[in-house]
């Protein structure tokens, strides 16, 4: 009888154990099923960076491991989706100012072409300097339509197998009548062998033609030279002048769209060559940097790997 | 639904007879960067201590996530991220031991939490290194680490950079500018140094001796601090046509019809405007700017400076 009755009572103690464990264990649950739905409240009203907090022994552990990656994967596109709007904008509103600012000044000059203020040779120059601004303004205007398109990634590339070195030459060729034109001494150091290398042309050409141009609108400088190394698996080609440098305060930025030091805002560049420069050596898998040589002047590096 | 993740009206701290917080009514944007800039002792400390329930609130209010945080610290603390002073590691543990008691403690939002969070900082995850063997960046670091372990929505920061050398300080700005662009986070930030709160943030406080100055976006500051003669005129075009031809400026910008910015602020404006006159075109008004952010925080602290 008293076996009986200690059988019993040993039953029933571990009943209560389980009966405790279970309910501890559901209140644990009905807790973070709060927490869950509070939570998902807070996320259906748009809050993507609310998170749940679990422990490693959690019932609810896999749900809420799950919601949380919903949460952040959301999050990360409408963030990216954000990103492009607020580029969008910046580009209008620069885009006001950097056209507005030589529209205006050509109406100035045509309206006094217009009202007689100006006659005989004065008149032609009028004409002239309002020539060559409606010129740069077209310019601008191009070179800012390469830049949405690669923006928006809409540029077709065609990759090719192409020997660098004969190309390079032919770009160079085009523009020895320039550099003489403004008193540039040129030295150039390409070897005469082949070194083949994946690029599209027309984008090649593009690099270095804006980083000459670069060179010879900002620089003040006498001298360009233009190097082609091959190193492993890379080929840099190297432009450098020996004008004055960039200043620190602008280094960060030159690649930057329509970054303009305050020196140059006032000569004919627009913000965009090196920008452009700079997304069309990345679409080639490649880097692009600027230093000041310690002999004075800037050298700009393109890398680019052989095989893309 | 506010847009402000903390609002603090009226906060208020007294120690004795001493306000150390007076009347400060904090405004934290959404997804934004938010520096309390002041002096050491102006009273930063204290106002994070308060939001966070680190210490008592004399008189005033807190909400945090759009209500007020009485009786709701359970809900709320575990969403906010903080460093305050030296975090508490235990010395004789490993970075990553440390970390998982924190994770244990807190829970995470996701298996790998503190692989991640040593990743964003740049800590090596399961490494030997005891804590008490770290150097003061890497122990900065950790009490970073520590602080986005449960992926909150909004960190407090005070001084995350102090003691760190100028590399780690632009390593540090830069993780915590990507949390706030990359990731929405809302940053609560303290320092008392200008340069650092100007590279870093989106919004301004400026606290001095417990009372909250200003309140501005660095946007609105910048606009107002350039260098650059702002010039209103009546016919824009012709203003141009002159100050090219007459003055050979070329350094300038049209913003609509009648204003324009001249950069060449060594320009004469006395003749400038003459030569307008001349030519029909009125001068509506023309202003120098050229406050540069020291000056202006010179101004609103009454001639004491910050930085």
């Amino acid at each position: 009888m008293m076996n009986w009755f200690y059988i019993l009572a040993f039953v029933l103690a571990i009943c209560l154990i389980i009966i405790f464990y279970l309910v501890t264990k559901l209140q644990r649950v009905a807790e973070q099923i709060s927490i869950i739905e509070d939570s998902l409240g807070d996320i259906k009203k748009g809050n993507w960076n609310r998170r749940i907090l679990v422990n490693e022994n959690d019932m609810t552990k896999t749900i809420c491991y799950s919601i949380n990656d919903i949460a952040i994967n959301s999050q990360t596109q409408l963030i990216q989706l954000k990103q492009s709007e607020q580029a969008y904008k910046r580009l209008m509103t620069s885009l006001s100012h950097d056209v507005k600012t030589p529209l205006t000044s050509l109406v100035g000059y045509l309206e006094a072409i217009q009202k007689k203020f100006v006659t005989g040779e004065e008149k032609e120059e009028y004409i002239e300097v309002a020539l060559n601004k409606a010129h740069h303004l077209k310019d601008f205007v191009e070179s800012l339509f390469d830049w949405v398109k690669l923006d928006a990634k809409e540029q077709v590339f065609q990759l090719k197998q192409s020997d660098i070195n004969e190309l390079t030459r032919d770009i160079l060729a085009d523009w020895i009548p320039t550099f003489e034109e403004n008193r540039f001494d040129y030295h150039i150091d390409i070897s005469d062998e082949e070194c083949l290398i994946q690029l599209d042309q027309n984008s090649y050409m593009r690099m270095v033609n804006n980083l000459l141009q670069n060179a010879i609108a900002h620089s003040k400088g006498t001298k360009i030279n233009l190097k082609i190394m091959e190193k492993g698996e890379e080929v840099i080609v190297q432009i450098s002048d020996n004008g004055k440098g960039i200043s620190p305060h602008d280094m960060p930025h030159i690649f930057d769209r329509l970054y303009q030091s305050d020196e140059s805002r006032s000569t004919n560049g627009n913000g965009l060559g090196l920008a452009i420069a700079k997304e069309l050596v990345h679409l080639h898998k490649g880097t692009i940097y600027a230093e000041n040589s310690l002999s004075g002047g800037t050298v700009f590096m393109i890398k680019l790997p052989k095989a893309l | 639904m506010t847009n402000y993740i903390i609002e603090t009206k009226q906060l208020t701290k007294l120690f004795g007879n001493q306000k150390a917080v007076n009347n400060v009514n904090l405004h934290v944007k959404k997804g934004r960067i938010y520096g309390l800039l002041g002096r050491n002792g102006a009273g930063k400390t204290t106002i994070m201590k308060m939001i966070l329930g680190l210490t008592s609130i004399t008189s005033g209010e807190v909400d945090v996530f759009g209500k007020n945080i009485k009786g709701r610290e359970k809900q709320v603390y575990p969403r906010i991220g903080a460093i305050i002073e030296t975090p508490g590691f235990y010395p004789n543990l490993t970075g990553t031991e440390n970390l998982e008691i924190f994770a244990k403690l807190r829970g995470t939002p996701a298996p790998n939490a503190v692989k991640n969070a040593l990743e964003v900082v740049g800590l090596p995850y399961k490494d030997k290194k005891l804590f008490s063997e770290y150097s003061l960046g890497m122990k900065q670091r950790l009490g970073i680490a520590n602080a986005i372990l449960h992926d909150p929505e909004l960190l407090i920061l005070d001084e995350p950079t102090n003691g760190l050398d100028p590399i780690g300080i632009a390593e540090v700005r830069d993780f915590i500018k990507n949390l706030s662009v990359e990731r929405g986070k809302t940053v609560l930030i303290s320092s008392h140094i200008l340069s650092e709160i100007s590279l870093l943030a989106d919004d301004i406080g400026i606290i001095d001796h417990g009372v909250l100055l200003e309140e501005s976006s660095m946007e609105e500051l910048r606009r107002k601090n350039g260098n650059y003669i702002l010039l209103h005129v009546s016919d824009v075009s012709k203003a141009t046509l002159i100050l090219e031809r007459q003055f050979g400026l070329k350094d300038y910008s049209v913003h609509d019809d009648h204003m324009l910015r001249i950069y060449d602020t060594s320009l004469d404006m006395a003749s400038v405007n003459k030569a307008l006159m001349l030519d029909e075109v009125s001068v509506i008004s023309s202003q120098l700017c050229n406050d540069t952010l020291e000056d202006y925080f010179r101004k609103i602290t009454g001639g004491d400076g910050i930085a």
